[in-house]
């Protein structure tokens, strides 16, 4: 991955297949949407971190505690100097959330496995159903990160200053064509449809090759910074419908592209289509003729 | 719910977490096949739930003397959706229409898989399940329709209560 701004965040499949056994060392944490697909196969020696029930605060809408953090890496047997690599279904989504995670809370050395684990099943390479179990560690979680996370204010403050966001949903969803099906209250997530003002949309998929591996760093230049003229030095924002595609593209900017300063805005849709008061776009932005890709 | 949806509530919501990822997932892998006849209509993307982040298709059916049969498709690599319609299918297959309908809202909660699954995948399956019940009511026609909803309405009088 050489020609990435910090390849050593992304690991391959061979490199986790040489790795896995040091265990010592290494700790592979599995995170998908689907809460059951670890239990029906996983790397050898990965554990499971799941984003709702181990990643998010069961009473508050919010992500864990530095307490709960710390407890989590302690019952998965991790060190503050452990390389942990995540991996996951839905082209990674839940791994680049989680490796997000961790991240705010300082853990130094995190990767993410390329391709994620559809690519590993399709090289056919074992899987197991066996749980690993390794001896519970005592960690204290060191000095976080929290400027890489947005939260509600920092946005409305970005946005009034024209700050760069990138909004990564659907283009159905950013010109705000949400189809209220009938008898659906899950398209009642958000009381109004639209983008936050300024957002440039660009979907997440953008970013991932068809195995689900990420671009070359060329055809993400070219996205993001020739057709949606953002730039690496800005203050930018990634949002979604609930923060975890949108952490995918934080990864992109953050350790692909080499952008310095950019946030996740994990409450993202939902928080921000249910706020009173707060301006919403809707439409094609003037400038762009590429929503149709 | 009915006698068969509340022997696999019992069954569920009696035993702890990794239990219930073992029953789960025993339910995920009996999910029945698409029948052939809905084979096309699934590759031209008709019946695709939509709010669903997995490929998710449904194809209910009642026949003239009003007994349904809910036909699904959902990957492999979605297996909490595969179990949880995939226990609905299996408890209102044969049922009448009206059955469906009284389907609690409430479903993760008295199946006891709430805790396992988080708020926010309780919300996306509350759609599933709405579109379910949604996809059964047409399928029966407006007069079941009516009465589909009138139970809806006597379940959350109930539950307000």
């Amino acid at each position: 991955m050489p020609d990435y701004a910090h390849p050593e965040v992304l690991v391959s499949t061979d490199w986790v297949s040489k790795n896995l056994a040091d265990t010592e060392h290494v700790r592979v944490i599995e995170s998908n949407e689907d809460v059951l697909l670890y239990a029906t196969g996983h790397l050898h020696n990965a554990v499971h971190a799941d984003w709702q029930t181990d990643l998010q605060d069961p009473e508050v809408r919010d992500v864990i505690s530095k307490d709960q953090f710390e407890r989590l890496c302690s019952r998965l047997g991790i060190h503050p100097d452990t390389t942990l690599v995540f991996y996951g279904d839905q082209s990674n989504w839940w791994a680049c959330y989680a490796f997000w995670t961790f991240k705010m809370f300082g853990h130094r050395d995190c990767r993410v496995m390329d391709g994620g684990r559809a690519k590993w099943e399709a090289e056919g390479r074992a899987m197991t159903t066996e749980v690993p179990s390794y001896p519970s560690t005592d960690y204290t979680a060191g000095e976080g990160h929290p400027e890489i996370r947005a939260m509600r204010d920092d946005v409305l403050a970005h946005m009034k200053e024209g700050g760069a966001m990138v909004d990564v949903r659907s283009p159905a969803e950013f010109i705000g064509e949400i189809s209220h099906a009938p008898h659906n209250p899950a398209s009642e997530a958000a009381m109004r449809a639209g983008h936050i003002p300024g957002a440039s949309n660009v979907p997440w998929s953008r970013a991932a090759a068809s195995d689900g591996t990420f671009k070359g760093r060329d055809e993400l230049e070219a996205i993001y910074l020739e057709e949606q003229g953002l730039e690496a030095g800005d203050e930018t924002i990634a949002y979604c419908r609930i923060g975890e595609r949108s952490s995918h593209t934080w990864f992109v900017l953050t350790y692909l592209l080499g952008f310095d300063d950019v946030r996740n805005y994990d409450g993202s849709w939902t928080e921000w289509g249910n706020l009173v008061g707060v301006p919403v776009e809707k439409g094609l932005p003037e400038d762009d003729g590429t929503l149709a890709a | 719910m009915n006698d068969r949806l509340q022997e696999i509530a019992d069954e569920l919501a009696s035993v702890p977490r990794d239990l219930q990822v073992e029953l789960l997932l025993e339910h995920a892998r009996q999910f029945p096949p698409l029948p052939q006849r809905y084979q096309a209509a699934r590759d031209a993307g008709l019946g695709r739930v939509h709010e669903c982040q997995a490929e998710v298709y449904f194809f209910p059916e009642v026949t003239d003397d009003q007994h349904v049969h809910i036909h699904a498709d959902i990957p492999g690599h979605a297996p909490t959706q595969r179990a949880l319609v995939g226990i609905l299918m299996d408890a209102y297959d044969g049922a009448p229409p009206a059955e469906v309908a009284t389907i609690p809202n409430d479903l993760l909660r008295l199946l006891g898989v709430d805790g396992l699954l988080g708020p926010q995948r309780q919300r996306g399956f509350a759609g599933v399940l709405a579109r379910l019940k949604h996809g059964v009511a047409e399928a029966a026609g407006p007069a079941s329709e009516a009465a589909g909803s009138k139970s809806e309405a006597a379940d959350q009088d109930g539950a307000s209560a």
